[in-house]
């Protein structure tokens, strides 16, 4: 042993902090270049490509030029002096997908927000069975999208599915609905099935909110006579108002880019084509990877838009720290 | 008297929950029922809900038309070697944010979950172009990679908020008894941490199963998993709900036994811990 312990511990604490120091940037160093990797790199090519000419026959090769803000927007003046417009920005294909983009966002969240409270208030209360309960109510979230999509697919089928079977012996419709095809009907189809799918999840994160509501306070309420709906709007709802303000953005930032349950359930349905499925259409099928991949980075702008707007106005705990 | 109440309030709640869940399970039921029926059965109006003949010629035939164990296969592998991978470099990245946190660890936080909320199809024609020129189309390797990454920051950021419930004097004790750096993540922060790292890999290896897009996009057939076997099931002719209901029930059953038996910590893990 030394015969300066204290001095000793002091330097080797010093090395360590160092050591510790450097070993932490160590670590994160392969997270942050393989996040720029998958992200920030694919990202800025992305967006180059929409200032290209690339098309199938280019892009493998790279012979493509500079095209400028053309796939956005370009004023081509035709022989009589007139001008024709073109690009993204002028096309109602585009401005159709933003707002079918829009209408599905607004309304699933909704929908999901208010059934979402709905299942959590069942699921906090007191019953048999809490268990099997939880874990049936948490299947639809844990199946693959493509499996919930085909299968609804089938259940909503005009002549074998069950829906239309169900709504028919109810008298709620007269003749079968062909769901997923008729276009006034196929936006209410996606709807179903993200419903069903997204709102046990709302419920979960809204549950997490709800059991901390201390019970006495319930017990408390009840004893003074007072209405469960109102303790409902005074007492419960102000306390889990954080953990839905932050499902709702989470959720409302995953619908803005659905992509994989309109692909697969309504195809080729201008009543749900949304911002991702026509740039994926572009970019996958007719290989117009140049328009394709302006939309892309359209939709990237505005999801990026949102996402900022969300850290400063909400100042949202996403971390963690603090109080939860 | 207060007692009948509850009970009876009680029975109401029972109802209530069961009815919401039974509506939730429904059409994963239907699905099942339809896989043992008859093709013809299956279509049948009014629908049969028992009283038809229970048959499993649907999964012979799917096994034989369509070899699902070859897809099952490359699903699994996708989805453990992912995650698998994804906690290894995860764990070393979220020790260093909890516990050696900088003047930019917040904000590295939320840069990296800001890339979770990208919409894929902006860098899609990039990354094929890379997995093109590294040969990783179609690979195995390829998927478990693209995989891991998209699920990277999930995965950090679950185990960072696990690490950060853990008091930081227990590792400087291990420290100052000589612990090396791997020693105290190795066996000391990693056995404490156990609840919430299985909880990490439960969530994502669902989220690896059920991945679709990149498998989708960057898998043709040697290393096509579940999600191409059934978005490849659709027949022009001739009846096939049963057998997309079988197909549908195989892809489903290896998550619905795995999150059986891991629904606790499942709900943990979504919750970060706010649901016990």
């Amino acid at each position: 042993m030394s015969s300066h312990p204290a001095a000793v511990q002091a330097r080797a604490g010093i090395s360590l902090q160092q050591q510790r120091a450097r070993a932490a940037f160590w670590f994160l160093a392969p997270m942050l270049v393989m996040l720029a990797f998958v992200a920030a790199w694919p990202l800025l090519r992305s967006i180059t490509l929409s200032f290209s000419n690339a098309s199938a026959d280019t892009i493998f090769n790279g012979n493509w030029d500079w095209a400028g803000w053309k796939n956005y927007v370009e004023a081509r003046p035709r022989a009589d002096g007139s001008i024709r417009w073109r690009g993204v920005l002028v096309d109602p294909k585009w401005w159709n997908a933003v707002w079918n983009t829009v209408r599905f966002s607004v309304m699933s969240v909704a929908l999901e927000t208010i059934l979402g409270l709905l299942v959590a208030l069942v699921l906090n209360a007191e019953f048999r069975g809490r268990a099997l309960v939880r874990a049936a109510v948490l299947v639809p979230w844990a199946i693959p999208t493509i499996v919930s999509a085909k299968m609804w697919g089938w259940m909503l089928n005009d002549q074998y599915g069950i829906i239309n079977d169900m709504l028919l012996q109810l008298h709620l419709i007269a003749q079968p609905i062909a769901w997923t095809a008729r276009p006034d009907t196929a936006m209410i189809a996606v709807l179903i099935v993200d419903v069903w799918k997204t709102t046990p999840f709302m419920a979960l994160l809204i549950l997490a909110g709800l059991q901390m509501v201390p019970r006495d306070m319930y017990e408390a309420a009840r004893l003074d006579g007072i209405h469960p709906m109102r303790v409902f709007w005074r007492v419960t709802l102000p306390l889990v108002r954080p953990a839905i303000m932050v499902a709702v953005i989470f959720r409302l930032l995953d619908a803005l880019r659905i992509f994989d349950l309109i692909y697969v359930l309504t195809p080729r349905s201008e009543g749900t084509i949304t911002m991702s499925v026509i740039s994926f259409q572009n970019i996958r099928e007719f290989g117009k990877y140049a328009e394709g991949s302006a939309q892309s980075s359209i939709l990237f702008l505005i999801i990026a838009v949102f996402v900022v707007l969300y850290i400063w106005v909400g100042k949202v705990n996403l971390t963690g720290e603090g109080g939860r | 008297m207060a007692r009948a109440v509850s009970i009876r309030r009680k029975s109401l709640n029972t109802f209530w929950a069961w009815l919401v869940a039974l509506i939730l399970f429904f059409p994963i039921l239907w699905t099942v029922l339809t896989s043992f029926k008859p093709e013809a059965q299956a279509v049948a109006s009014p629908p049969l809900f028992v009283d038809f003949d229970w048959t499993l010629q649907n999964y012979r035939d799917v096994q034989a038309q369509r070899a699902y164990f070859g897809y099952f296969w490359n699903s699994v592998v996708i989805a453990l070697g992912s995650t698998g991978l994804g906690v290894l470099i995860g764990i070393p990245a979220a020790w260093s944010m909890a516990f050696v946190p900088g003047r930019h660890t917040r904000d590295l936080l939320m840069w990296m979950l800001s890339t979770k909320m990208m919409p894929a199809v902006g860098v899609l024609v990039p990354i094929y172009l890379i997995f093109r020129d590294l040969g990783l189309l179609d690979t195995r390797t390829g998927l478990v990679v693209v995989v891991m990454l998209m699920n990277l920051p999930i995965i950090i950021w679950m185990l960072y908020t696990y690490f950060k419930e853990i008091p930081g004097e227990i590792l400087e004790a291990a420290r100052m008894d000589g612990a090396t750096l791997g020693k105290e993540i190795l066996y000391v922060l990693t056995p404490m941490a156990v609840p919430g790292i299985a909880s990490t890999l439960l969530l994502n290896i669902i989220l690896a199963w059920n991945e679709a897009f990149w498998t989708l996009n960057l898998a043709v057939v040697k290393a096509a998993p579940l999600s191409k076997f059934i978005s490849g099931f659709s027949s022009p002719e001739g009846l096939f709900y049963a057998k997309l209901s079988a197909a549908s029930t195989m892809a489903i059953a290896p998550i619905l036994i795995l999150g059986w038996f891991s629904q606790k910590q499942l709900v943990r893990g979504l919750t970060f811990g706010a649901v016990k």
